[in-house]
């Protein structure tokens, strides 16, 4: 379904999407982060990208897996916690991110279903907002199969045609949405999509930055594994989390009893994001560490990006965000690396 | 006038004489407005290195990372680290030496002095630029910075793009060092620990609340403790699994491990850890900045650490980072220290 | 309702036995599902156990899928939760959920020999499969194990191994001479030389300290065994146990998943961090 709606109308449609939980990016100092939006007229679309991807919402930082106890005969008891029925949806989504939660559904399914996952993200409508300039000067979706008006992962998607919206639904979740408010939406004209096809060509022509010739990277990657490259790379990565913890696509997690009291035993099983790029991620409780140095744990995060899960799952694991070389404390750039692997040894 | 090509020189004989390993000095980056640390091994690779405003990091850190380096190899080289410092950065070396982690023979300081000006705040910058590319950052000799973008040449006051450190500078050229770059310029900098005026004004449940808005932001990466110098413990608070692990390790020990702070990024754990690492570092903050520069969520930690830093000044009269030959604050006393804590 | 893998069924411990003391010990768990519906497995594949409060622990199931009656893990106390793990007694209630893995390809091996060779408490994963083969013995050509340990304290099974003696042949070895000892002294590498396994139509199976893996492949590849003849378990830190979390993950694999039984052929082809 493809529709037209003024700008003027969009706090309308809002007001009758009453019965979702609505997620929103919200200013909050400089940064803007998905907050949850109590009135819809502080849904404010004119923003760049968040610090944290829409990714929290579905697979969030802490969850509760089940609660034990012990119960009267002294022997423990568990319960299960699954996430409550909640319908939510997500405005503003940037292709990148939509695209990335298509990556981690490759992982939260197969053999065994990851219900906490699964729950959310089935109850979760995805609105996502085309980029007409790239967010971030490290935008680099292009290179790695992506595109600033990609539809992948969304059920919704907004393009801003100055003061109207071109609003594509994809799915049934996003038809419902559109159907809530009828009266708001417009056909759209033949103007309306040629200024569409104007603007999403400016829009890819806007990203500078590229990897080139992604495609030779993978094979590149598998014959670098024991090359002294990755300690001159990882001179001065400091191992703290950022990049991990803001990427869209990374998935590692941890799985930790929190005891509330001792005795009588009472506590959570908790699950919490994790990164590879901890010192203690690998290590074995003897103290043997697969992973003892900074070169093993950058080289993990690149190749599982652009070798293990390109031969697990025919996709790259990153959907060119640029999140983390904007926020790397120490310039590490992830294209910089990847340009430099293209080209090693020649 | 610090001039680069005397830094390089000075870069290039250091290494062409294996006098160091390599040097730790800037670079340009690729990502973004502020230098890189650069990590020069071979004499050539000497051009890449800048000194301008744009200098923001304290590279002091990777000294740690050195000695974790030489740690782990058989027949480690024992040659010093050439590391470029700033005033600022010179203090945690002091630091570092005062508390014996790191030997003097173990790095040869090139100080840099900032001639009374000093770095610019990236944030800042950005909003000042909008959008354009700094190709060039330097300082005018007055009060101005001059940044040049695409043959465009823009006037900044410095006041306005400033990091905030600096507005409080306590050492405007390096306290200790092997080499010196630039005239010993004092700063005029403002009162001490003014920025921490406008929280201590609060009242105590508003104080509370600020800190539980902006602690509920953290999402422990831990970037803030990664990028300290001070924080180098095997054994941290908030690791799980002690590094101090051999293979003889008893079981029971690893077991007895406590669990100080969860992994969950509870109000509650948040609090404890960021009031605990405040806490270890009273008396060996010197106040780089740097925790606040790197936290992704802009969340004013450097506030903690400052509170403590004047604590240490007020109760004790100790100011950190300044002579390596005086015994750190913690494991030191004096006869006129204060006692009224002891009832 | 689909099942969630992450919670585990509630287990009863109904026999516990101290295989070996000291700094090191090692005591073997038997347990039974509190409901009877339990689960199948195939030999090699491993569980979760939980002991609640502490955490989680993968530990691969030492019974043979032939035993119906308990399961059976042997744990060495290493840690936080193998430690609360010989804490318990008999009778106490711990969770388990599995199985994960891949096991061992043992269908394939009909009509071959199979040498079992272990060291130290890497007796465990093997004497699973070793007791299927031995439960469809007119299935297999010869049995045979080499297994050693550091001293004789610390040799595993030591009745069983006995009992054992009776069925297949067994080459048992401890690192440094002892009065009484009338075997092989010398590591399980060494042994492995001087046992002189053939590798005509013969498959071997290796689980220890990843050294004495490591010298084992070479030794049997001395002898004329193929990549393909040689078959091994890999250990990595686990916590999901599901092939999500990403801590036990080797290259394009994730070791709870694709594992942990894998033959050198593959294993030599994945990166060598483990």
């Amino acid at each position: 379904m493809e529709k037209i709606l003024r700008k003027k109308s969009f706090p309308q449609w809002v007001k009758k999407l009453e019965s979702y939980r609505i997620y929103a990016p919200t200013k909050n100092g400089d940064l803007w982060n998905y907050e949850l939006i109590n009135h819809s007229e502080d849904i404010n679309l004119d923003y760049l990208n968040t610090v944290l991807s829409p990714k929290k919402i579905i697979f969030p930082q802490r969850e509760t897996f089940l609660e034990f106890s012990t119960s009267n005969n002294g022997n423990p008891e568990i319960k299960e916690v699954l996430p409550e029925e909640d319908p939510s949806l997500v405005f503003g989504v940037r292709p990148c991110d939509a695209k990335a939660l298509t990556l981690t559904d490759q992982v939260f399914g197969g053999d065994f279903d990851d219900l906490y996952y699964w729950r959310r993200r089935n109850q979760t409508v995805l609105v996502g907002l085309a980029c007409p300039t790239p967010p971030s000067p490290n935008c680099f979706c292009l290179s790695v199969n992506g595109s600033p008006h990609s539809k992948e992962g969304l059920d919704i998607l907004m393009s801003d045609l100055g003061d109207r919206y071109y609003v594509e639904s994809l799915t049934e979740k996003g038809n419902k949405l559109l159907n809530l408010a009828k009266k708001l939406f417009e056909e759209p004209k033949a103007k309306d999509k040629k200024d569409l096809e104007k603007i999403q060509l400016a829009s890819e022509k806007k990203i500078k930055r590229q990897i080139k010739e992604t495609k030779k990277i993978p094979p590149k990657l598998k014959e670098m594994f024991d090359s002294p490259f990755w300690d001159e790379e990882a001179m001065s990565c400091i191992r703290c989390g950022i990049c991990t913890y803001l990427c869209p696509t990374c998935h590692c997690f941890d799985i930790s009893d929190e005891v509330l009291s001792s005795s009588p035993l009472e506590g959570k099983r908790v699950r919490t994001w994790d990164t590879c790029q901890f010192p203690d991620f690998t290590m074995h409780s003897s103290g043997h560490n697969p992973r003892p140095d900074k070169a093993s744990r950058l080289r993990q995060r690149i190749l599982h990006k652009f070798q293990y899960f390109v031969e697990r799952y025919k996709n790259y694991q990153c959907t060119g965000c640029g999140r983390c070389i904007s926020k790397c404390p120490v310039g590490i750039d992830i294209i910089e690396v990847l340009n430099k692997v293209r080209g090693y040894g020649t | 006038m610090v001039n680069l090509e005397d830094l390089k020189k000075e870069a290039k004989m250091l290494l062409e004489e294996g006098k160091v390993k390599y040097i730790i000095g800037y670079e340009r980056s690729t990502n973004g407005l502020m230098s890189v640390p650069a990590f020069i091994k071979n004499p050539k690779n000497v051009e890449r290195l800048v000194w301008d405003p744009s200098c923001i990091y304290n590279l002091t850190r990777f000294l740690v990372d050195e000695k974790r380096r030489k740690a782990r190899e058989k027949k480690p080289d024992t040659r010093p680290v050439g590391i470029v410092v700033k005033g600022c950065d010179s203090r945690a070396v002091v630091v570092l030496l005062q508390e014996k982690f790191i030997n003097r023979e173990d790095v040869y300081i090139l100080g840099v002095s900032c001639e009374g000006t000093g770095v610019v705040d990236e944030k800042k910058l950005a909003e000042k630029l909008k959008g354009k590319r700094p190709d060039k950052i330097e300082f005018d000799e007055k009060d101005n910075f001059i940044i040049t973008s695409n043959n465009e040449k823009i006037k900044i006051p410095a006041q306005e793009i400033l990091a905030e450190r600096c507005l409080e500078c306590r050492a405007s050229f390096p306290v200790i060092y092997d080499e010196l770059l630039g005239e010993k310029v004092e700063r005029k900098s403002g009162e001490p620990f003014k920025s921490l005026e406008k929280i201590e004004s609060l009242a105590k449940e508003d104080r509370w609340a600020f800190w539980k808005e902006q602690l509920d932001r953290c999402i422990r990466c831990y970037a803030c403790r990664s990028v300290c110098p001070m924080c180098y413990c095997d054994e941290c608070v908030v690791d799980t699994i002690s590094f101090a692990v051999t293979a003889d390790t008893a079981a029971e020990e690893k077991a007895q491990k406590i669990k100080w702070v969860e992994k969950s990024p509870d109000s509650s754990e948040n609090f404890v850890y960021h009031l605990v690492r405040a806490i270890h570092l009273a008396g060996r903050c010197i106040d780089c900045g740097e925790c606040e520069r790197v936290c992704p969520l802009d969340i004013p930690i450097r506030f903690l650490n400052k509170k403590l830093e004047k604590e240490a000044k007020e109760l004790f009269d100790y100011d950190v980072g300044f002579d390596p030959e005086k015994p750190s604050l913690v494991s030191s006393f004096k006869d006129e220290d204060p006692e009224d804590f002891i009832r | 309702m689909e099942p969630n893998p992450y919670i585990p069924k509630l287990t009863k411990i109904i026999q516990i036995k101290e295989e070996v003391g000291g700094a090191r010990p090692i005591k073997t768990f038997r347990t039974q599902f509190l409901n009877e519906n339990g689960f199948s497995f195939r030999c090699g594949q491993c569980a979760m156990l939980s002991v609640f409060g502490k955490g989680e622990s993968m530990i691969s199931i030492s019974s043979s899928p032939l035993v119906k009656d308990y399961l059976q893990f042997s744990i060495l106390k290493m840690g936080r939760v193998t430690s609360s793990l010989h804490d318990l007694q008999e009778g106490d209630i711990i969770g388990v959920r599995g199985p994960y893995g891949n096991g061992f390809p043992i269908e394939k091996w009909k009509g071959k020999n199979l040498i079992f060779i272990g060291g130290g408490i890497g007796l465990a994963p093997i004497w699973s499969v070793l007791h299927t083969a031995l439960g469809k013995k007119e299935d297999y050509g010869k049995i045979s194990l080499i297994y050693g340990a550091r001293t004789s304290k610390d040799i595993v099974f030591k009745e069983e191994l006995e009992e054992l003696r009776q069925k297949i042949k067994v080459h048992l070895s401890i690192d440094v001479e002892e009065p009484e000892w009338k075997e092989f002294v010398g590591f399980v590498p060494v042994n492995v030389l001087d046992k002189k396994p053939s590798p005509e139509n013969a498959i071997s199976v290796t689980c220890g300290p990843p050294i004495m893996i490591k010298f084992v492949i070479q030794n049997l590849k001395a002898l004329g065994f193929k990549d393909e003849q040689i078959y091994t378990t890999v250990e990595n830190k686990m916590k999901c146990g599901i092939g999500k979390c990403g801590r036990c993950n080797i290259g394009l694999h994730y070791v709870c998943q694709d594992g942990p039984v894998y033959s050198w052929a593959e294993l030599k082809n994945l990166p060598q961090e483990y």
